[in-house]
C-alpha cells in the first residue's frame, strides 16, 4: 500500500523473476499475476493446463511444467488431460487407460504404445458361448479370451476338432462318432 | 521487480467481454460494438483453478464459471463479492456453462461423464438432461424466448450441434455435415442466428436453426475455443493467437483483436449485456 507514506510501503512480488503481483482487494492477499510460462498459481507453483510439474519444487525435487505425456493417446482439442502436478493422463482415448495411457483399457488388447492407431487396442469381442463365465475381458497383450473346456480360438468362438456344441454355454462336448462310419 | 498491480477491480457500469485464461477471469469493456483495450482488467482472480466456461446473469449481474480443477460451478458478484461454489459433486469435466436469465436455471455439460445437466442458479433442483448419444460436449447456451438449448459436441467420429427443449424433450441434430471441431457456439436472440467456430474446419458459420439455411462468415481463421456476440460482432478466443479475435458479422471480415498481457491459453467468452432483453418462458411460471 503506497499510500501509508513509509519507507517500507512498497514490498518485493513474492513471485518468480519477471512476474508481478496484485493485492486481492477484500482479502488483502498478494497473488502473482504475470507468471512465467506454462507456470500459474498464486506464487506460480503450478502448471497450466495441459501440463505438468512442480515449478517451485513444493513437493520435493523442483521439475519445470512439461506438456502432459499420454502416448500420444490423447486429444489436444480437450482440456485437463493430465493432473498438473502428478502428469497422471485423465482422458484416455482410443480404448487406452493406465497412468499414462499405456495400456488396454478393460475388454481391449494389444499395444496401447503403437504408433498406428489402428494398432493400438482391439475389443475382445469373446464369443460369450465359449468363455468362462460369459467374461467380456481377454489378456490384454495377446487378446486369448479364457475358453471353457475344449473351446479354441483367440475369441473361444470355435470348437476343437472333434467336439461340437458350442451353444451349450459349458463347452465342447465330444463328437463320438463311430471310427467305422466315419470318413476321418 | 515490486510492481503492486491494482490489476483486480470491480466490474464498472456498461457492457463488457468476459473470457477465463485458466487462473482468473478478465473483461474488456464495450464501447458500442468497439473493445476498449486499454480498459480490459482481471475481474476474479481464482490462481489455483483452471476456469473454462462462462456465463453471465444479467439479471443479478453475477458471472458463472465451470473450473475442472477442482471440479466446481460457481458464482462471485463481480462488483466485489466473493465466489461461492454452487456444484462439487458428481462433476467430471465440466466445461460449457449457459444461463436462462428468465427461468432462473443453469445449464452445463460435462465431457467426461458425457451429459448436460441444470440445476436452479443456487445450484438446487439439479437433473440430467441429457445422457445419451454425447462424447465430448463442450458449448452450450440458451434462447431463453424460446425455451431452447443449443449444445455442440467436438466428438472426432460425428461431431454435431444439437437442440432441445429446456427439458431436455425434443431433442434433434442441426447440424452433422461438415464439421469438425465445433469448440464455440453463441446465439443471436433479435435475429435467431446460431453460429459456431470450428477449430477443425478453421471456419465460423451461421445457420438460422428454424429455417436451416447455413452461411460461412469466415474461413481460415486458427484455433477457435469459445465464441460469444453482442449482435454485430462475434468475439472468439483462440489458442494460437492467446487472444480474443473480434469478426463484424456483416462485413464478414476481422476488425479488432485482443491479447491479454499474460501468454497462456484463452477459454470460454461471454458478452455481459448492461441490460437483460425482455421475455418470458414457462420455465419463469413453472
Amino acid at each position: 500500500d503506497s499510500t501509508v507514506g513509509s519507507s517500507s510501503d512498497c514490498k518485493l512480488c513474492p513471485c518468480p523473476e519477471g512476474a508481478t503481483c496484485a493485492v486481492v482487494p477484500k482479502t488483502k492477499e498478494v497473488v502473482c499475476t504475470n507468471c512465467p510460462t506454462g507456470t500459474t498459481g498464486k506464487r506460480c507453483e503450478l502448471c497450466d493446463d495441459g501440463f505438468f510439474g512442480d515449478p517451485l519444487g513444493e513437493k520435493g525435487r523442483s521439475r519445470t511444467c512439461q506438456a502432459c505425456s499420454c502416448n500420444n493417446n490423447i486429444d489436444p482439442n480437450a482440456v485437463g488431460n493430465c493432473n498438473r502436478e502428478s502428469g497422471e493422463c485423465l482422458k484416455c482415448i482410443y480404448n487406452t487407460a493406465g497412468v499414462f495411457c499405456d495400456r488396454c483399457k478393460e475388454g481391449f488388447y494389444g499395444d496401447a504404445r503403437a504408433a498406428n492407431v489402428a494398432d493400438k487396442c482391439k475389443s475382445c469381442s469373446c464369443s460369450p458361448y465359449g468363455t468362462v463365465d460369459r467374461q467380456t475381458t481377454c489378456s490384454q497383450v495377446t487378446g486369448q479370451c479364457q475358453c471353457l473346456p475344449h473351446v479354441i480360438n483367440r475369441d473361444c468362438g470355435a470348437c476343437e476338432p472333434g467336439f461340437y456344441n458350442l451353444q451349450s454355454g459349458k463347452g465342447c462336448e465330444r463328437c463320438n462318432c463311430n471310427p467305422i462310419g466315419s470318413t476321418n | 521487480r515490486p510492481t503492486p498491480d491494482p490489476n483486480i477491480s470491480p466490474l464498472p457500469p456498461g457492457s463488457h467481454i468476459l473470457f477465463t485464461q485458466s487462473g482468473k477471469i478478465e473483461y474488456v469493456p464495450l464501447e458500442g460494438h468497439d473493445l476498449k483495450k486499454n480498459e480490459a482488467k482481471t475481474a476474479l482472480h481464482l490462481p489455483e483453478k483452471v476456469v473454462i466456461g462462462i456465463a453471465y446473469d444479467c439479471l443479478e449481474k453475477m458471472v458463472y464459471w465451470t473450473d475442472i480443477s477442482t471440479p466446481a460451478i460457481s458464482k462471485a458478484n463481480l462488483q466485489g463479492g466473493e465466489p461461492v461454489h454452487l456444484i462439487k459433486s458428481d462433476l467430471g469435466s465440466p466445461e460449457g456453462i449457459a444461463i436462462d436469465h428468465v427461468g432462473r436455471n443453469m445449464f452445463w455439460t460435462d465431457s467426461m461423464k458425457d451429459r448436460i445437466e441444470v440445476s436452479s442458479l443456487d445450484g438446487s433442483n439439479r437433473r440430467v438432461l441429457v445422457n445419451t448419444d454425447l462424447v465430448n460436449p463442450r458449448a452450450i447456451l440458451t434462447d431463453p424466448t424460446n425455451g431452447y438449448i443449443y449444445w455442440a459436441d467436438w466428438n472426432r467420429d460425428s461431431p454435431k450441434i444439437e437442440m432441445a427443449y429446456m427439458d431436455g424433450t425434443n431433442r434433434r441434430v442441426l447440424v452433422k455435415d461438415d464439421l469438425n471441431l465445433p469448440n464455440g457456439l453463441t446465439y443471436d436472440p433479435r435475429t435467431s442466428l446460431l453460429c459456431w467456430a470450428d477449430a477443425g474446419t478453421h471456419k465460423v458459420e451461421c445457420m438460422n436453426p428454424q429455417q436451416g439455411s447455413r452461411t460461412q462468415l469466415m474461413e481460415g481463421i486458427q484455433y477457435p475455443f469459445g465464441l460469444t456476440t453482442d449482435g454485430k460482432n462475434l468475439y472468439y478466443t483462440d489458442w494460437m493467437r492467446g487472444a480474443v479475435v473480434v469478426v463484424d458479422r456483416y462485413s464478414r471480415r476481422e476488425v479488432d483483436e485482443f491479447q491479454p498481457q499474460k501468454r497462456t491459453r484463452l477459454y470460454g467468452i461471454t458478452t455481459a449485456h448492461a441490460s437483460c432483453p425482455s421475455g418470458q418462458n414457462y420455465c419463469s411460471t413453472n
